[in-house]
């Protein structure tokens, strides 16, 4: 029974920590009142978020996507018309976008699977590149002068407020929601089907992986979460134009996972962290000592990043002396033996 | 024959564009026993094992399980047939963990696990099955060829087979570490399942095979228990070229 104990005090633990983690982001925006603040802990939230949508594809999968912006503006635009064209309720609206975008990745992309490794990459990136030309020469889609959500009085009926509080806060639970989804796939029969794949397709296809069917599914969860963030981003922005999926924003969703560990379903938040405040810092101090320096260093830190930690900082952090000792004196973490005797132990595998 | 074969392979043939790999082959296989097939390099043993487990389609011929044709089933329906396989050059899922390896499997096959608590418990299960428990926490990368073999039998067993093809198992090992695996072998195959094997290691299939295929330029030339195989004129021949006759084609 002493082991079970050992693991009983260490989830306590890490529930505390993680507990301790989510008040502070909590208490947050009563303590910083900066809208400048804010709206980079917003972008911190959404941007994360796609990024962890790029990574279930990009680093779970294997399948390097650099057309991420294009189903995040999709979702924006089918969100945006939907509201504007028929009056409907925003709410219903994202649900609407998610639907839509799903659809649409799963159509276009069904047929590209046959393509491995860098074709799909291809794909992906003329797909983005496609969507955006067609809103561009459409007016149904507003061309290129974009589309605009009605103003109004703060209602969370229409998700539109004045203040950034609000968006701090459906942002932030955003991230959540999607992390525990992503948690859950992660140790699910989908998630190891395409960790699989990710390995060797004919290894997958040995024990049983169709893996054209699960690389669809990913797509599709995939968009339909860039979508999402799409709803949330026009709502939050409340205009939206083609810009919006220009190649540069999709490469913008693939920096906070690859920094912060594709391999960890926490990479993108950890990347995020950094990163987007960092890209922030240096265009508000040094863009006007020399326009394009705060580029420069920006690039600089991400070379670093990848020089050094090729895996990422999560990659890095999972084997340091910092997480060891972390693991030991702050959280009690039993040895492994312990964890595993306690896992025996619930399984009834063993004698107490 | 009163039993249906687990397998039947009739009249497979392979075409490579102008080569042909596998010419006319049939042969069958009894429920419950190990089989084995040999033949020199380029014999065509790992072309006629990849037609049956469907990861090429025969250009001509059928393939029946139990009586079914699986002639043109994919690969990845093979699993929940209760069919498994290895691969001759291993395909380990490099960055996971040796448990993870297995864990994937656990979740596949006619009697998938349903949540991830059942698929560690059943892949804990196998590990201990396989020797493999000891060293669950490394990185299958990190392990050696023996190990690696070894997981590529584990990995297959996980999905719940009963009828495993395995594909050069103890290419590479050492003499005790190919006891070892004969061992483990006989092991499965006493657990109920029937095996098809290739081997180059003769003292392998003679411990092992009830039975032996011998396959040459892509044809079958000999069948029959290992003493009367390798008592063949022709199969002395080609394997220890008594006569001086030029044999490469």
């Amino acid at each position: 029974m002493d082991s079970r104990r050992a693991v009983k005090v260490y989830h306590r633990n890490v529930a505390i920590l993680v507990g301790l983690i989510l008040l502070v982001f909590a208490l947050i925006p009563m303590v910083v009142t900066s809208p400048y603040i804010l709206n980079i802990f917003v972008l911190v939230f959404y941007m994360s978020t796609l990024s962890m949508a790029w990574n279930l594809l990009g680093g779970m999968t294997g399948q390097n996507s650099l057309g991420h912006a294009a189903y995040m503006g999709l979702g924006a635009y089918a969100c945006c018309l939907l509201v504007v064209k028929t009056g409907a309720n925003p709410w219903i609206a994202a649900v609407f976008c998610m639907i839509v975008v799903g659809l649409v990745a799963g159509i276009v992309f069904y047929p590209c699977f046959i393509l491995r490794g860098p074709y799909f990459t291809l794909v992906s990136i003329a797909f983005g590149e496609s969507i955006r030309q067609i809103i561009i020469n459409s007016e149904f889609f507003g061309r290129a002068s974009g589309v605009g959500l009605p103003f109004g009085g703060d209602s969370w009926l229409n998700f539109r407020f004045a203040s950034k509080v609000p968006y701090y806060y459906v942002g932030m639970i955003m991230l959540i929601a999607i992390y525990v989804l992503m948690k859950k796939i992660d140790r699910s029969k989908i998630g190891f089907a395409l960790k699989t794949i990710r390995e060797d397709e004919d290894a997958a296809a040995a024990i049983g992986i169709n893996p054209t069917r699960y690389k669809i599914l990913a797509v599709v969860i995939s968009a339909m979460v860039a979508a999402l963030v799409g709803f949330f981003y026009a709502s939050y922005i409340r205009y939206i134009d083609p810009d919006l999926m220009i190649q540069a924003k999709s490469t913008e969703s693939v920096l906070p996972a690859v920094v912060g560990g594709a391999a960890y379903v926490e990479g993108p938040i950890v990347g995020g962290l950094l990163m987007i405040p960092l890209s922030e810092y240096l265009r508000a101090n040094f863009s006007s000592i020399l326009p394009g320096i705060n580029m420069l260093m920006y690039a600089v830190v991400l070379l670093v990043v990848i020089r050094f930690r090729p895996t990422g900082i999560l990659g890095w952090y999972m084997h340091s002396r910092v997480k060891q000792w972390i693991d030991e004196k702050i959280l009690k973490k039993p040895p492994v033996e312990v964890l595993e005797e306690a896992e025996l132990l619930e399984y009834g595998k063993k004698e107490a | 024959m009163a039993e249906t074969p687990m397998i039947e392979v009739q009249n497979i043939t392979k075409r490579f564009k102008g080569l042909t790999a596998v010419k006319d082959v049939s042969f069958s296989i009894r429920p419950g026993g190990i089989t084995g097939m040999i033949g020199p390099n380029g014999a065509g043993k790992s072309t006629t094992f990849n037609m049956i487990c469907g990861y090429y389609p025969p250009t001509e011929g059928k393939i029946f399980y139990k009586g079914q044709d699986i002639t043109d089933k994919k690969a990845y329906e093979y699993t929940n047939m209760k069919i498994a396989r290895t691969f001759q050059i291993m395909k380990p899922l490099k960055n996971l963990s040796v448990l993870d390896n297995v864990v994937a499997s656990s979740y596949f096959g006619h009697a998938g696990a349903k949540s991830p608590r059942e698929a560690r418990e059943r892949a804990m299960e196998i590990l201990q099955f396989t020797g493999l428990y000891e060293k669950r926490h490394v990185l299958s990368k990190d392990m050696g060829t023996p190990d690696q073999k070894r997981l590529e039998m584990a990995r297959a067993l996980a999905t719940k087979p009963e009828m495993l093809f395995l594909d050069e198992n103890m290419a590479g090992l050492n003499p005790a570490e190919t006891e070892d695996a004969i061992r483990l072998i006989r092991k499965i195959n006493e657990s109920g399942v029937t095996i098809l094997l290739i081997e180059h290691i003769m003292k392998a299939v003679v411990s092992l095979c009830e039975e032996v295929i011998v396959l040459h330029h892509g044809e079958k030339i000999a069948e029959g228990t290992p003493e009367q195989v390798m008592n063949d004129p022709y199969v002395m021949e080609v394997y220890l070229g008594t006569k001086k006759e030029d044999t490469h084609a």
